[in-house]
């Protein structure tokens, strides 16, 4: 299986990849920003999420939520994510609305600031506190990823604060706060825009001239605040206990790892697919079948880019005691580092790595995202293609020197919650 | 490049030529033994996803033993054959199977997506998985704990016990569909290994059954797997149990599941619908998409993007072989949960007083009949769309007529399906919030005695 790519830029400094696939009617429309929460400064946290939400409300010829309006009127899906190092928007629409989606993601790149409204932004403000009343504060274990990023990193490291910021941030923001994000980070040379489906490739790239060519080359992107080099490892062991709303034990163990792209973090992505990629998964094996020590189990790694990158183990208790559950997930753990995986386990921890990939691929949208991240982080959309070579280079060699190296207790935070009756009891 | 030649922005570009999508044919055989096979072909990835659709589900279960078939599904990968369980997850990881086994109220199923070249192979594995399994004293007593685990952490969540509540409330505790289907912690507990060996030979059975498969490949292949594979299978299961009645109340009932201290409610407000079958299945749909069912449909944009209130709300049609549920849910911060329980009334009574506009209509039309290919990009998405044709009998030319019928929607239509299947004043309202907080709001709203219910009080 190979995706096709071809790529090129406009003059305005934006990268553009197209991936042509005639099998369904559809077409997938993915721009990657290179911005999110790590861009933020001091203060600002939640700003470039709460700036995503705003990008659904409006451009000057695209009024209120026409965007999403527009995109669902002719069957198609819509959405946009931030994270710690990017935010995406994208757009799956049939094949014949192409220009449609091509005219809505260029009106707010081009033409956003003069449909800015304070009315906007205060009703988004309120819909983004309910995110997080509704993802983090009304959910148990909801703020595992902020606590893990606050112990991973240290307080000056943009990964420190949560992507969806604070309640006091988020009430602070102000439209002129709004309005400079955009200025500063949304301009065609900070963006990536992939297509992927049934389109014909001329017309694709004369739609594209044809709408976005017009914005102008923004100024230069600042450099990311604070203190963005951080060593691989984070030099002994930070612990947190929770004793919260939470109706079981879970513990979660993170490791602090070299960043996404280098060696160290494929042969990373291979462990934690060895631990818990599938049911006969070291993890699984052990805790949830055999020693029926937890409910689930999984392992998987933040693909980061701006200092390091974390792999996570997780297990899901099937009781209180959050004790038991971390004694047994770290002596598993402790296992896996004393000898090489076998044989076997590579060659499973391969297939299964090979298997999600295809399968992932298959949607349009998914591709799109995938070659957006690979032009956006490394300049590469072809890794799309070749990744998968890194990780088949990885060796159960390599698994075990970097297992014993970096997933000891010299290198960990520990996050545990338990329930907050079982405690007082 | 070309230089940009300037155009008129403000004018929303014209459509390029529409391309048409067919949805594969159906093609389907009869084994001697009573299994049926069907088969979609889409040859663009070497992948190929089977599945086994077993005609019972949790409303054949014996009296006294919700969950069995549930726990039946989950303990296929504990053993079968002369396989136990961790030598099962050895062959499914070898394979890189995505393997997966589940029951629903009607049917229990099967399933796996793999690359076309371990087909033969993992179609081996599930064959073993449904003919042969072993059920291990030991396997049965691990699951039924992590049943109980499951509905501990679900119960911990907002959503998790209004979602519950709402199934208790709605259709009582007598009716099936109001006990938890996969079991509480007290069914499963008197559920012994006899009892999922019993369940799995009374139902288990090629009559009834369908094998299907999307993807890379044919009927014959199939056939050939099946032959080999499932050739020596025999017997037929009982009949279907009668479906429970739907109840049907005279005003709108509103339960507090309290969650002291809770910042946010969840709400469901829901009530009984018909079953998949129903004739008004397309105005329903375009209704949906109208009130509940997009981000622009009505409640979202009043209750998101116009209050602010929540991150987001919305309404589906839950529809089963023979019954169904309508929902709106959506999670709202403590302050405002009665004024959204008016403002979710308001909007469901709203669309049973007037016809739909024309733009809403047409939006909702060009909605279902444009994402109708959506999920076709992947083996996965179209099994989903055949097992829908086999679970709930519909005609096999049912996905090729789908996008013309949702287009003869009229607004007419879905007035007459409002006023049939929306009862905002004969619903259930959970609301899984602090009690203190929300019960007085809530009876201010005027419907009735709000009841606050601590959950462990109910919930068995």
């Amino acid at each position: 299986m190979q995706i096709p790519i071809e790529r090129f830029s406009l003059d305005n400094g934006m990268r553009v990849v197209l991936s042509q696939d005639h099998a369904v009617p559809l077409v997938a429309l993915n721009v990657w920003y290179d911005v999110g929460s790590r861009n933020e400064a001091p203060g600002k946290t939640g700003l470039a999420h709460l700036f995503e939400h705003m990008m659904f409300q409006g451009s000057q010829n695209v009024p209120g939520t026409g965007h999403i309006a527009g995109v669902e009127r002719v069957g198609g899906t819509v959405n946009g994510t931030t994270w710690l190092d990017r935010t995406n928007y994208y757009e799956t629409v049939p094949s014949s609305e192409l220009e449609l989606a091509l005219w809505l993601e260029s009106d707010r790149l081009g033409w956003y600031l003069p449909a800015l409204t304070q009315e906007k932004l205060d009703n988004q403000r309120s819909v983004v506190k309910n995110e997080r009343r509704q993802r983090v504060d009304n959910q148990p274990y909801g703020d595992w990823d902020e606590r893990i990023q606050m112990l991973l990193f240290p307080p000056d490291h943009p990964y420190h604060h949560p992507v969806i910021g604070s309640m006091v941030d988020l009430d602070a923001a102000s439209l002129e706060d709004v309005a400079d994000f955009f200025r500063t980070y949304y301009a065609p040379n900070n963006a990536v825009l992939t297509i992927a489906g049934d389109f014909d490739r001329d017309e694709a790239k004369r739609l594209v001239e044809k709408h976005f060519g017009p914005i102008p080359h923004g100024p230069p992107i600042p450099p990311i605040p604070g203190r963005t080099e951080v060593p691989p490892r984070l030099g002994g062991e930070v612990r947190e206990r929770i004793a919260g709303e939470v109706p079981l034990a879970r513990v979660y163990a993170a490791y602090r790892i070299a960043r996404y792209g280098q060696p160290e973090f494929y042969v990373a992505e291979v462990c934690s697919e060895l631990l818990a990629g599938g049911k006969s998964a070291r993890l699984y094996d052990a805790l949830v079948r055999e020693r029926r020590a937890a409910q689930s189990v999984g392992a998987f790694t933040f693909p980061t880019m701006t200092g390091a990158a974390a792999l996570v183990v997780r297990g899901n208790g099937i009781d209180a005691d959050g004790d038991a559950l971390e004694r047994e997930l770290l002596a598993q753990v402790e296992a896996f580092r004393a000898a090489e995986p076998t044989a076997e386990e590579m060659e499973r921890a391969l297939t299964g790595i090979e298997a999600r990939q295809v399968m992932s691929l298959q949607k349009l949208a998914e591709r799109a995202d995938q070659i957006s991240m690979f032009t956006s982080h490394f300049d590469d959309p072809g890794l799309v293609n070749r990744e998968l070579d890194l990780f088949r280079a990885v060796t159960a060699a390599d698994v075990h020197r970097f297992a014993r190296e970096a997933l000891g207790a010299g290198n960990r935070a520990v996050l545990t919650y338990v329930p907050a009756a079982a405690e007082a009891a | 490049m070309t230089a940009a030649v300037p155009f008129d922005r403000s004018r929303r570009p014209a459509p390029g030529p529409l391309r048409p999508y067919h949805f594969p044919a159906v093609q389907r055989r009869t084994l001697s033994n009573g299994l049926q096979l069907a088969v979609v072909e889409a040859r663009s990835f070497p992948v190929v996803t089977v599945g086994l659709v077993l005609p019972s589900g949790a409303l054949a279960e014996p009296e006294g033993k919700d969950g069995v078939a549930s726990l039946t599904t989950a303990l296929l990968e504990s053993g079968a054959g002369s396989r136990n369980a961790a030598e099962i997850a050895l062959v499914v990881d070898g394979l890189g199977l995505s393997m997966d086994s589940w029951a629903s109220w009607d049917v229990s199923e099967a399933s796996f997506t793999c690359l076309r070249a371990r087909a033969d192979e993992g179609m081996a594995v599930l064959a073993d998985m449904v003919l042969r399994p072993t059920f291990p004293d030991d396997e049965v007593a691990r699951l039924r704990a992590q049943r109980v685990t499951s509905l501990a952490q679900a119960r911990g969540e907002a959503g998790g016990v209004a979602g519950e509540f709402a199934g208790l409330y709605v259709f009582g505790r007598e009716s099936r569909y109001g006990r938890p289907m996969g079991g509480t912690a007290a069914s499963v507990s008197g559920i012994g290994r006899d009892d999922v060996a019993a369940f799995h030979a009374a139902h288990y059975r090629p009559a009834g059954s369908t094998l299907f498969a999307a993807g890379d490949v044919s009927l014959d292949e199939l056939a050939a797997l099946a032959e080999r594979h499932f050739g020596a299978w025999s017997g037929t299961p009982p009949p279907h149990a009668p479906p429970p009645p739907s109840p049907e109340r005279a005003a709108t009932r509103i339960v507090v599941a309290d969650r002291p201290g809770a910042v946010q409610s969840a709400i469901r407000l829901s009530h009984p619908a018909p079953g998949r079958g129903t004739p008004d299945y397309f105005p329903m749909i375009v209704l949906n998409s109208v009130v509940g069912g997009n981000f622009s449909s009505r409640i979202n944009m009043n209750l998101r993007e116009r209050l602010g209130y929540t991150y987001g709300a919305h309404s589906a049609f839950g529809l089963r072989r023979t019954s169904g549920i309508f929902m709106v849910s959506t999670a709202v911060q403590t302050e405002v949960t009665a004024p959204s329980v008016a403002e979710i009334l308001r909007d469901l009574r709203e669309v049973r007083e007037a016809e739909v506009t024309e733009a809403e209509l047409a939006d909702a039309r060009t909605f279902l009949s444009g994402s109708f290919p959506l999920p076709m990009q992947t083996t996965d998405g179209l099994a989903a769309k055949l097992e829908a044709l086999i679970v709930n009998g519909l005609p096999d030319d049912y996905f090729s007529s789908y996008r013309e019928r949702v287009m003869e929607v009229t607004a007419a239509d879905v007035l007459a399906a409002a006023r049939a299947h929306l009862w905002p004043d004969r619903a259930v309202v959970i609301v899984a919030g602090d009690g203190a907080r929300v019960g007085p709001q809530l009876e201010a709203l005027g419907l009735g005695t709000v009841e606050v219910v601590d959950p462990a009080s109910v919930l068995e």
